[in-house]
């Protein structure tokens, strides 16, 4: 169970993924560009006409009308442009950022089990999660806004050289120090801000975590220690959001001496040409306004930099998962059979000593079968083996005698893990069997006596921000989806042991219903679910040590006989 | 009760008499980097006039370095004023944040606590929001300079276009600001869509393991698939909304700046304006949208920072959920429910099973304090709990619930979150707890006892609860999760530590119960039986209940 990471992608990769999407749109790509160099380039007519008019001021002559005329047609395209654009560019960055999370989340789903035990659960997570928002973000708000910034930038350089190489030249001036002030502010920014993102996460954990515990947190006395840790954490992060702040701020005063060494550059080399009467007055006018009016992009520009740069690296992230192979969707086996299923020599360790050590175990078909023993006996790993979700280290799952090329399709698994999906609960059951009909979710759910679920309403939203369910009743929910899906074989590990003494016993009658007619093994927890089992199995350090009927273990005066004595306690 | 505001609009003004220090720089700084960018036109116009209009090098001299002037007071009242305004903001967010805190952990509790996701909202996001006040109230005040500043110029060059100007700034900004709730409710509506799509991406992965144990990871793809689409279609929608919008805003700034352009030019043109104040009066009125803007913001912000200023209160001032009592007398530990026939007897072990599960969950819930007692409902030795102080009572009445709550630590702090005991006193519980196994204090465990299986993290809460010894413990099925072995020995561990002193087993284990002085049946309310286990075995409702 070592920490393993998902792949992450290349820069170059990324960018290859996203020109494939792009290369199947190649009018909407095309248009989408130069929408916004028209739109950017439209944007600078304004200055130049205000310069025109500085020259007719200047020179005493002409009349006002013309210069209006420009103005307002300057106005209504650059509007009518940047509108269209915002547009074209949501409808092509929207629609590839779609495709692209579909994906992720696809192959996020499909992650063999093998690489599912190895990878973080976290990284799993906030690849779907966090890296998909990330970039979402970035094309919803910050793609339009950036690339308008940059066409900007880059269009009022050329007009700036339009108008005389030499005020460009002078405009130009100020680059290097824009590039030193980037370089300075990177490297520092790039730590602080990975910093105050954990040190927020740790400040909301400690929130959380006293206020779900603050029934415990009263009952020891202990509100002081929760409230020092709140405080602790919370001014932590306060210090970091503070210092970034500070870095922030440095970063902008070196911005703003670019700012003035290259407007100070226009307008010297403006007074030198005026002198020498190489360009007019309204010329250096332009000039000096075009650039005045580069602060904005420019700082939008530098100051989103880090925002690219980290969705840049979420890119690669979620290019890494979707770049994953491929899985077609499989065919699932129906309970139209009885199966018998037979382990074979299996083997198994996760990488230290043998967890499973040469076991055989026969199923006969529609046999239900109790698994008992100690906690570390290897029940759970054996579970999983049968169920398919565990490729043993060594040994044979057969069914009827054959192996079968996916063990998955004919196991049923229901496990401690207790998850119910966020919408409805029609919904939820519904994931084993998207076609089923309403009456057959119904169905399903009085099998496993979830009653109660058909009371409150097959429409209510279950899950995280629905109705929460008691942790019997997401269980039963559980059952009720295999039910649905209905597979020859079910393996159910310990399904009833979160659940309190008393709830425990309606579960195991959910259980039973739910595996009826099928060939089941049982990881029991209480014994009575084993007594109950057509043959009771006794796992310890991996092996099988007895196995037989209930009535036939009690009688055998072993190990499984002092086990139900205790807990069958009488007197 | 508690010294804190009653209102949003107490809130506030607290907020902004927190930091006077920070309120004050903020506002004196900010307002100067407004003035000083309202005369970064004039400088540029100034520049062309006097210098390159007329070629004289000490006047490009002079203009170049009273502009650097300009730069360097510009940008350092911006990076200190900023940098008060932050702490200002993020201090009160703080200090906010671990008031909620506080307020969440008082042992007299709170009526009607908001969900665990709600409150989090409240100490992380209102409270930033409620912070940001420092923040808005300075800009108003910087916003203002700035707009005097820009009109002393703009009337000193001309008094009927300079009138023009001040009108018409506001005007267009107002008129923008109309479109933008428009424009909110249609991005809020593609805000939820694609915050629904992150959440069922989230919450499908979550459950990863239980979609394969059914194979349902088709099932699941598919209903991303659709989600995702729907999504990007309201996406679309919006994005209309957001190209009209900017579409607007570009068409406003361009019309105000062909009306003011057209009126200065004309004057220009008739020679009662210079070249250079063409140039200044353009450029100011391009500059103010931003101080008008910068007002809009602030109100926009101090309307944010009163709703959610509402909703800190909400949990600030709440009502407490126990009121403030006197302490009890000592005594031997007798717990007594009038209504319902049911005590518990000193320094005895006492068995409750109940016939309705909700009836156990409602039982410890009242013996616990996670509900207030009503007046004569529960007695401890004889006194009423309803006029007692509640974290006295939780002194000397323990209950560790079914469901155990582990913070994030070591096993040492999970067994003893005080700190006092010492090492022989932690292996004892542990070891009566049946968790001997767990041998290494220093182990580390992960909040909610995440790092730990249900039956450890069942086994250590008995333990943390057996250090404790409280004059009355009460424990809510403290051996589900445990196997049968070790049930048995966890039955004698309780009795050995637990012998002489007052303990309440709400549990249908057998292996407990038999191990009771005394086992109570309640059912709808009522005490139906009572005896030693072996004697009610003989009840077909008791076995029914227990013994199967």
């Amino acid at each position: 169970m070592s920490d393993q990471l998902l792949p992450v992608s290349t820069g170059r990769r990324a960018g290859r993924v996203v020109w494939d999407v792009l290369r199947t749109r190649p009018v909407a790509t095309a248009v989408t560009l130069l929408s916004a160099v028209a739109a950017a380039a439209s944007g600078l007519v304004a200055p130049a006409v205000l310069g025109r008019l500085v020259d007719a001021v200047d020179r005493q002559e002409g009349s006002i009308g013309p210069f209006l005329v420009a103005l307002l047609a300057a106005a209504l395209l650059t509007a009518v442009l940047t509108g269209v654009s915002v547009v074209l560019m949501a409808r092509l960055g929207e629609t590839v950022l779609a495709r692209l999370r579909e994906r992720v989340v696809d192959r996020a789903l499909h992650l063999p089990s093998a690489t599912l035990d190895r990878v973080r659960g976290g990284d799993l997570l906030s690849r779907v999660a966090d890296d998909v928002a990330k970039v979402a973000e970035a094309v919803t708000s910050g793609l339009p806004q950036v690339v308008g910034a940059g066409l900007t930038v880059l269009l009022t350089l050329l007009g700036l050289g339009a108008l005389d190489w030499r005020l460009a030249l002078a405009g130009l001036v100020a680059l290097p120090l824009y590039v030193a002030a980037l370089r300075w502010y990177l490297p520092r920014s790039g730590p602080r801000y990975a910093a105050e993102r954990v040190a927020m996460g740790e400040r909301s954990q400690a929130l959380v975590s006293s206020v779900q515990g603050a029934d415990t947190v009263h009952a020891y006395a202990d509100e002081a220690r929760h409230r020092a840790v709140v405080d602790d954490r919370s001014a932590r992060s306060l210090s970091i959001t503070l210092d970034v702040f500070r870095l922030y701020t440095d970063f902008g005063w070196r911005t703003n001496r670019a700012e003035y060494v290259g407007l100070a550059a226009v307008l010297a080399v403006g007074f030198v040409l005026v002198r020498a009467d190489t360009v007019t007055v309204g010329a250096v006018t332009t000039a000096a306004l075009l650039f005045h009016r580069l602060f904005g992009p420019l700082g939008l520009l530098l100051f989103t930099f880090d925002d690219i740069q980290s969705a840049g690296a979420s890119l690669v992230r979620m290019v890494g998962v979707a770049d994953l192979p491929d899985v077609p969707p499989a065919a699932r086996a129906r309970s139209t059979t009885r199966p018998a299923v037979e382990l074979r020599g299996i083997r198994h360790s996760y990488g230290g000593p043998a967890v499973l050590d040469d076991v055989d175990l026969v199923l006969a078909p529609g046999e239900h079968t109790a698994l008992v023993g100690a906690s570390g006996a290897g029940k759970t790993t054996l579970a999983g083996v049968l169920a398919g979700a565990l490729e043993p280290s060594a040994g044979r799952v057969l069914l009827d005698g054959a192996p079968v090329e996916d063990l998955r399709a004919h196991v049923g698994l229901v496990s401690q893990e207790v998850h119910v999906f966020a919408g409805t609960l029609a919904d939820d059951v519904r994931l084993a069997c998207p076609d089923a009909t309403d009456a057959e979710v119904t169905a399903a759910l009085e099998t496993v006596g979830a009653g109660w679920a058909v009371a409150m309403g097959l429409g209510t939203l279950v899950g995280e921000g629905g109705r929460e369910l008691t942790a019997p009743q997401a269980q039963q929910l559980a059952l009720a989806r295999l039910v649905l899906a209905d597979p020859p074989v079910a393996v159910l590990d310990e399904a009833t042991a979160e659940a309190g003494s008393a709830g425990a016993r309606d579960l195991e009658e959910s259980a039973d219903a739910a595996v009826r007619g099928r060939t089941t093994l049982v990881v029991a927890h209480r014994l009575s679910q084993a007594a109950r089992a057509d043959r009771v199995v006794v796992l310890a350090a991996g092996r099988v040590v007895e196995q037989g009927t209930h009535d036939e273990l009690v009688a055998a005066g072993g190990g499984y006989a002092r086990l139900w004595a205790a807990w069958s306690a009488r007197g | 009760m508690n010294g804190h505001p009653t209102t949003a609009t107490g809130l506030l003004r607290r907020a902004l008499h927190r930091h006077p220090r920070q309120l004050g720089a903020a506002t004196l700084l900010l307002s100067l980097h407004q003035a000083c960018e309202a005369l970064v036109p004039v400088a540029i116009g100034v520049t062309i006039d006097r210098a390159v209009s007329t070629g004289s090098v000490p006047a490009l001299l002079a203009s170049l370095g009273a502009t650097a002037v300009l730069f360097v007071v510009l940008s350092q009242a911006y990076r200190f004023g900023a940098r008060h305004v932050v702490a200002g903001w993020f201090t009160e967010t703080h200090q906010l944040r671990v008031e909620v805190a506080a307020r969440v952990l008082d042992p007299h509790g709170l009526r009607g606590t908001p969900p665990t996701g709600e409150l989090l909202s409240i100490a992380t996001n209102d409270a930033e929001r409620v912070g940001r006040v420092v923040e808005a109230a300075s800009l108003v005040v910087a916003g203002t300079t700035a707009l005097a500043v820009s009109a002393v110029g703009l009337l000193t060059i001309s008094v009927p276009l300079g009138i023009g100007v001040l009108l018409g700034a506001p005007l267009l900004v107002g008129l923008l600001q109309l479109l933008s709730p428009w424009l909110t409710r249609r991005t809020a509506t593609q805000q939820e869509d694609v915050a629904r799509t992150a959440g069922l991406a989230t919450d499908l992965v979550r459950g990863t393991r239980v979609l394969r144990g059914i194979g349902a990871e088709d099932a699941a793809t598919e209903r991303y698939r659709r989600t995702s689409a729907a999504a990007l279609a309201s996406t679309l929608r919006a994005a209309g909304a957001v190209g009209t919008y900017r579409g607007a805003t570009v068409l406003g700034s361009g019309l105000f700046l062909l009306a003011v352009a057209g009126v200065a030019g004309a004057l220009a043109l008739d020679g009662a304006m210079t070249v250079g104040q063409l140039v200044t009066v353009v450029g100011l009125a391009q500059f103010l949208a931003e101080p008008v803007g910068l007002l809009g913001f602030a109100g926009q912000k101090v309307a944010e920072a009163r709703a959610s200023a509402a909703r800190v209160v909400g949990v600030l001032a709440a009502e407490p959920l126990h009121p403030t009592g006197v302490p009890p007398l000592p005594g031997p530990g007798r717990l007594e429910l009038p209504a319902l026939g049911f005590h518990v007897e000193p320094g005895r072990t006492t068995g409750v099973v109940t016939t309705d599960p909700a009836d156990a969950e409602a039982l410890v819930a009242l013996l616990g304090g996670r509900r207030a007692a009503l007046p004569g409902e529960l007695l401890l030795d004889g006194q009423d709990v309803a006029g007692l102080d509640p974290a006295a009572v939780r002194a000397r009445v323990l209950v560790e619930p079914h469901a155990v709550v582990l913070f994030e630590g070591t096993l040492r702090t999970a067994v003893d979150p005080a700190g006092a005991a010492d090492e022989a006193a932690l292996r004892t519980s542990l070891t009566a707890a049946g968790a001997a196994d767990l041998a290494d204090l220093e182990l580390a465990v992960a909040d909610r006892g995440r790092s730990l299986s249900g039956g450890q993290r069942q086994r250590v809460g008995l333990a943390r609860a057996l250090l404790r010894g409280p004059d009355v413990l009460v424990l809510h099925d403290p051996t589900t999760a445990v196997d049968a072995v070790t049930e048995g020995e966890i039955a004698a561990g309780l009795a050995r530590l637990r012998a002489g002193r007052t303990t309440v087993l709400v549990t249908s284990s057998p292996a407990l119960l038999g191990r009771c002085d005394r086992v109570v049946v309640l059912r709808e309310g009522a005490v139906v039986a009572e005896g030693p286990h072996h004697e009610l075995a003989g009840r077909p409702d008791y076995a029914a209940a227990v013994l199967r």
